[in-house]
């Protein structure tokens, strides 16, 4: 006798393998979108990324000292400057810097010019610019060279201030991160999204239509049985698709990931967690058509808020606090976190609230499901 | 009608289904009320009636998919309400829900052992296979098939734990004249085994075809049952003289005397007709320019009968 959980997940897979759209959606579609978006933003720059914070502003215009000094370091042509808003702190605008960086795939070097460098400077006082960034970032000695040659000669340009404009080199601790290594992990959590919330949507909506679960509630099987078979197919299909992604994208991008205890602890939560989702939604929305639309309207936002795409840091603020309600938002960082970034103690925290996440979806799910009266 | 003693030992009486009194409410909506009717073994049973008249509630009643709200309902000699019962019920009975399907991209084959694979016994997937007649299909995907054919497999997969009982819910609504001449071979073939059936229609003839005993349920009410050719002699009214495509023409042709004669559809002219009162009437009609016509004595259906009854037509509101 073979089991009856394995022949609800036996046949879950064979329905899945055969059908061309649902390989489109779970493999091609994911790959497609690593090579598409890794093309776009894998263009490496022959110049230096610099990020610029000019904090010496008069009436919202640089003063003319810190003004001349942008503009000397422009002439170099060695740097490509990106403008960092005047009134954020220096903590927050390195935090922006990190993640617009790892957005447009730079390195994170960070310079500040200070609010009253003007003033000091014209006052024969010692005035001090900053520089951020990671000695280990290859692009260190020379840019640092290049960013001290442009501060001394302009100096030497002030009349009569030439030991007055000092550079101070701050190093922080910076990791590589392209940007496909930011994506590859959003990749894999929309993945497990759309397969898990559209695969409960059909299975327990469309078989619901076609009598199929009315057929089997009349057999011996239980619902939990039902659920389990589902939720061990959803766990199979999440496997392969996080393996299949990480292997293109070290293929592709020789984006190197460490699987660890949180991977799976992530993927056994994504495979109850959307799955959850998508049976309390089929409970909700009788009709599989509709229930369809309500699967798109909930995974399509979340996909663009949780930070799949780009980190949730330059969302503007109201839509980060809607992020923190997306239950994907956790798996996506417990994924960078144990897959990318190496950092256990956050991956730890993502995968209990993402687990936490799943329990309560799954049985909410189970709770609703009508196994037998309608 | 009932004579039903409840059975002493679950699964030893003769009794297949017995029903008392049983009632299902929906709210204010009475679905079923207070009906009462029994299966013995090895019989063809059909429940017949109108769209929304009760026969899936009742159905899935006995199938326990749904709670009754009064009255009793054994399968077996197991109670429908108590759960321990309920259990066994499912390991015996075959379904074949209303609007079934089986699962799409799965084979013939593989739907069956899907389904027999929730059982602890299945019988083997070929000899149901050839029972329903799809050897030539038996590896396509149930998607691939047509109409007549799905219901097959849904016919086979009903069948797969070898049931004590099987309920067929409206087999071959929606299906070509042909496509349901298969299915009525089947449950043919079924009776043949001996098995029992539980067959729900709005089709009179299916109900004259297959049934053995037939009750017709209308507003959750049961208002006759009996055998077809009971319910026809009791509830069926007269026998009919029909004169084929006589037309205006021939009713003003008709010799005088006779009941009153009226006008059908193509033409036709119908008589009702009182026992022994033919010989005379084929007389009459042999002086008349009628009798090189086409005459044929019609019995009533049970389509009669369910007019007779509620002053209704079936197919006025079947689909
Ligand atoms: N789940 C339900 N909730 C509320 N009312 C229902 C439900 N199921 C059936 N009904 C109502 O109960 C009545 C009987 O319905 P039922 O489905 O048993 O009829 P039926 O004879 O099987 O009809 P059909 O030939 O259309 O299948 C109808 O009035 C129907 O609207
Ligand atoms: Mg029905």
């Amino acid at each position: 006798m073979r089991s009856r959980i394995y022949t609800i997940i036996s046949g879950h897979f064979k329905s899945w393998y055969r059908s061309k759209s649902n390989i489109f959606w779970t493999i091609a579609f994911p790959l497609l979108l690593i090579v598409l978006f890794g093309a776009i933003f894998g263009n490496g720059s022959t110049k230096f990324d610099l990020y610029l914070q000019n904090q010496d502003l008069n009436a919202n215009t640089p003063t003319m000292y810190s003004q001349g000094y942008i503009s000397v370091l422009n002439n170099t042509g060695a740097f490509n400057l990106h403008t960092v808003a005047a009134g954020q702190t220096v903590q927050q605008a390195l935090d922006y810097v990190k993640s617009d960086a790892q957005l447009h795939n730079r390195g994170q070097r960070l310079l500040v010019i200070p609010s009253g460098f003007n003033t000091t400077l014209n006052s024969g006082n010692d005035a001090t610019i900053q520089l951020y960034m990671d000695q280990s970032d290859q692009a260190s000695a020379s840019l640092a060279g290049i960013v001290r040659s442009v501060t001394i000669s302009y100096a030497a340009s002030i009349a009569g201030a030439p030991d007055h404009l000092n550079l101070q080199q701050v190093g922080i601790v910076t990791r590589n991160i392209r940007y496909i290594d930011f994506f590859i992990p959003g990749v894999i959590g929309m993945t497990l999204l759309t397969t898990g919330v559209f695969g409960a949507v059909n299975t327990n909506g469309r078989y619901r239509e076609l009598k199929i679960i009315k057929k089997l509630a009349t057999t011996p099987l239980s619902k939990i049985e039902w659920i389990l078979g589902m939720v061990g197919y959803q766990m199979i299909l999440a496997t392969i698709s996080l393996v299949v992604i990480l292997f293109f994208g070290y293929a592709l991008f020789g984006v190197t990931a460490t699987i660890d205890i949180y991977t799976v602890g992530l993927v056994v939560a994504a495979a109850l967690l959307f799955p959850g989702i998508g049976m309390v939604l089929a409970n909700f929305v009788k009709e599989a058509e509709s229930a369809d639309a309500a699967a798109n309207a909930i995974t399509f936002p979340m996909m663009f808020l949780a930070g799949t795409f780009w980190p949730r840091e330059t969302l503007p603020d109201i839509m980060k606090i809607i992020a923190n309600f997306m239950p994907l938002t956790y798996v996506n960082d417990g994924l960078r976190d144990a897959l990318i970034y190496a950092e256990p103690a956050q991956a730890l925290t993502n995968t209990i609230i993402a687990l936490g996440l799943a329990a309560f979806f799954i049985v909410l799910g189970s709770m609703l499901m009508n196994w037998k009266e309608e | 009608m009932s004579n039903g003693q409840p059975a002493p030992f679950p699964g030893q009486s003769d009794k297949i289904v017995q029903v008392e009194n049983l009632s299902k409410k929906y709210g204010e909506n009475v679905a079923v009320n207070g009906i009462s009717f029994s299966l013995t073994k090895g019989e063809v049973f059909a429940f017949l009636g109108p769209n929304g008249a009760g026969k899936t509630t009742t159905v899935e009643i006995l199938e326990c998919l749904r709670n009754p709200t009064g009255g009793q309902a054994k399968v077996l000699g197991y109670d429908v309400s108590k759960r321990s019962d309920q259990a066994e019920i499912r390991k015996r009975i075959g379904v074949l829900p209303q609007d079934f399907n089986a699962i799409d991209r799965l084979t013939v084959r593989e739907n069956i052992n899907y389904f027999g694979a929730m059982f602890k016994h299945q019988l083997d997937a070929d000899k149901l296979i050839e029972l329903v007649d799809l050897k030539d299909k038996r590896d396509e995907q149930f998607k691939r098939l047509s109409g007549g054919l799905k219901q097959r497999v849904g016919l086979a997969v009903s069948l797969v734990n070898d049931p004590d009982v099987v309920f067929l819910d409206e087999p071959t609504t929606g299906l070509d004249p042909r496509a349901r001449r298969d299915v009525w071979g089947v449950v043919e073939r079924l009776k043949s085994q001996g098995k029992t059936v539980f067959l729900t229609t709005h089709y009179m003839d299916e109900a004259e075809y297959l049934a053995d005993i037939v009750s017709i349920i209308d507003h959750g009410q049961i208002i006759a049952s009996g055998t077809p050719d009971q319910l026809i002699d009791t509830h069926g009214g007269k026998k009919t003289l029909i004169i084929r495509e006589a037309g205006e023409e021939g009713l003003k042709q008709l010799p005088l005397g006779l009941p009153k004669a009226e006008l059908r559809n193509a033409g036709d002219i119908a008589i009702p007709l009182n026992n022994g009162e033919l010989t005379n009437i084929l007389m009459g009609l042999g002086a008349t320019p009628l009798h090189d016509k086409e005459i044929e004595v019609r019995r009533p259906t049970l389509d009669d009968v369910f007019l007779n009854l509620t002053g209704r037509r079936v197919s006025e509101e079947g689909n």
